[in-house]
């Protein structure tokens, strides 16, 4: 597991409780682990969170699990708005019988609102649509009102 | 090229083949007598907003080709008032109108009625967004005072001066230009400068850029001088505003030394920043691109009917 640093005996050791059944959310930036904890999570969810870990890749990192329940393709695209890098693993019995990067969509619909005050999606019943026009940095644009947003501009619906 | 039927929302919207089509439409309609050719039609002019220019020029496009009208032209006087959404007002007119013309004051509200109407919708301003029959009529004042726009004979050059920042006329007007050979002068206040999304676009059309100071550079160089109004609220400071208002005023003194073929465009209406003293040089040209407004919009109306 990517979570398990080495430690000074040279044993490597779960940073986060290893979980039964369930969906692990990997490379998480750190500064969005709460958030994404947040955003996946009902009441009912038993969650394990580890902030701040080592990472190669993103330097400090998050991992978010949450037993007995794997994301629906809703929860995936809200995830993608705002941890465009993290992974994700289904975990059966203890084993991962599978791992992949959040998938990006096109579009984002009815996923965050638009940033922009005077956008008729945010004074009609009507739901947002926000294009990807860029991957890294993620940046969207509404197909409404035309304005590019970075996804730090948005708040999820 | 498939124009029947079609929502007019956006220029982005528009090819360069479709773009020349639209023009090529408008000066056969004006070369032409076309009287009944949308006999029968009828059109709703949707505006929740005030507007002079847009509503009337499109409904005198729309009753000279022998269509007819409906509409209104405040909202206060409508069922938005009781609280209807644009949505339900969209859902009731297009069992009326044959084609609406709406604007409205917020931004993206012409492509959420289009995404409802059966009929088309063609934007006569949504917000500070798009206002895409200002950005034909733009372009086919440049393209009959100078054919180069078209055949790409010559670089043409183009200066934007004044709000560039939250003029919509100006952003749709680059967008378009970015299907043709021309090079670019802005002059803009320090904060109402053109942003970056748009210039990036037009530097990855192969269109050059240039910054410059003040207006009298922009005079000296160009072929075309789009002029646009500054607005008092864009500026927090009223005496700031006097200053810089000063500094984007065209005389008909400062055109003394211009070249001959300069024409200034202006979307109207022109408040301080074009003196009434420039209007009887040969360089004043916005009255004449107003004009312009019947027999484009008159294209865009035949086109989305079907008539053409």
């Amino acid at each position: 597991m990517t979570d398990q640093p080495v430690t000074a005996s040279n044993t490597r050791v779960r940073q986060v409780e290893a979980i039964v059944n369930g969906t692990v959310i990997d490379h998480i930036p750190g500064a969005m682990t709460l958030k994404v904890a947040n955003l996946i999570a009902t009441a009912n969810d038993q969650v394990s969170i580890g902030m701040n870990l080592r990472s190669e890749r993103l330097g400090r990192k998050g991992v978010v699990k949450i037993s007995g329940r794997e994301l629906d393709e809703r929860t995936l695209s809200r995830l993608a708005l705002i941890a465009p890098s993290a992974t994700v693993s289904i975990i059966r019995d203890y084993q991962v019988v599978q791992k992949f990067a959040v998938p990006m969509p096109t579009m984002f619909e009815d996923i965050a609102r638009c940033a922009n005050p005077n956008c008729v999606t945010n004074h009609e019943k009507w739901s947002s649509r926000l294009a990807v026009i860029s991957l890294d940095p993620l940046r969207v644009r509404c197909v409404y009102c035309e304005r590019g947003f970075e996804t730090a501009e948005l708040v999820l619906v | 090229m498939h124009f029947a039927g079609r929502h007019v929302i956006s220029i982005a919207d528009f090819s360069r083949a479709e773009i020349l089509r639209i023009l090529e439409v408008a000066q056969g309609i004006e070369a032409g007598q076309r009287r009944e050719l949308l006999a029968g039609r009828l059109m709703a002019t949707l505006f929740f907003e005030p507007s002079t220019r847009t509503r009337l020029s499109f409904e005198a496009a729309m009753l000279k080709l022998g269509g007819e009208v409906i509409g209104f032209s405040d909202a206060g006087s409508t069922s938005t008032k009781k609280g209807e959404s644009l949505a339900d007002t969209i859902r009731m007119v297009e069992h009326y109108a044959d084609v609406i013309v709406m604007r409205h004051p917020r931004d993206g509200a012409a492509r959420l009625a289009g995404e409802i109407s059966k009929v088309p919708v063609i934007n006569g301003g949504d917000g500070g967004n798009q206002h895409p029959s200002q950005t034909f009529l733009d372009l086919y004042t440049i393209a009959k005072l100078f054919p180069e726009l078209i055949d790409g004979r010559r670089e043409l050059t183009i200066a934007f001066a004044g709000d560039l920042r939250y003029g919509r006329t100006v952003h749709s007007l680059l967008t378009a230009l970015c299907h043709f050979r021309v090079r670019l002068l802005t002059v803009a206040p320090r904060g109402l400068e053109m942003p970056d999304q748009y210039l990036h676009h037009a530097r990855e059309a192969g269109i050059a850029v240039t910054e410059v100071g003040h207006l009298q550079d922009a005079i000296a160089q160009s072929d075309v001088l789009y002029m646009t109004r500054l607005q008092e609220e864009r500026f927090p400071d009223a005496l700031e505003f006097d200053h810089i208002k000063a500094s984007y005023r065209i005389t008909a003194a400062m055109l003394a030394g211009a070249p001959s073929q300069l024409r200034i465009l202006h979307p109207l209406p022109r408040v301080n920043e074009i003196a009434i003293d420039v209007d009887r040089t040969p360089h004043a040209h916005y009255f004449a691109q107003a004009g312009n407004g019947i027999p484009v919009r008159q294209a865009l109306l035949g086109l989305v009917l079907g008539a053409l």
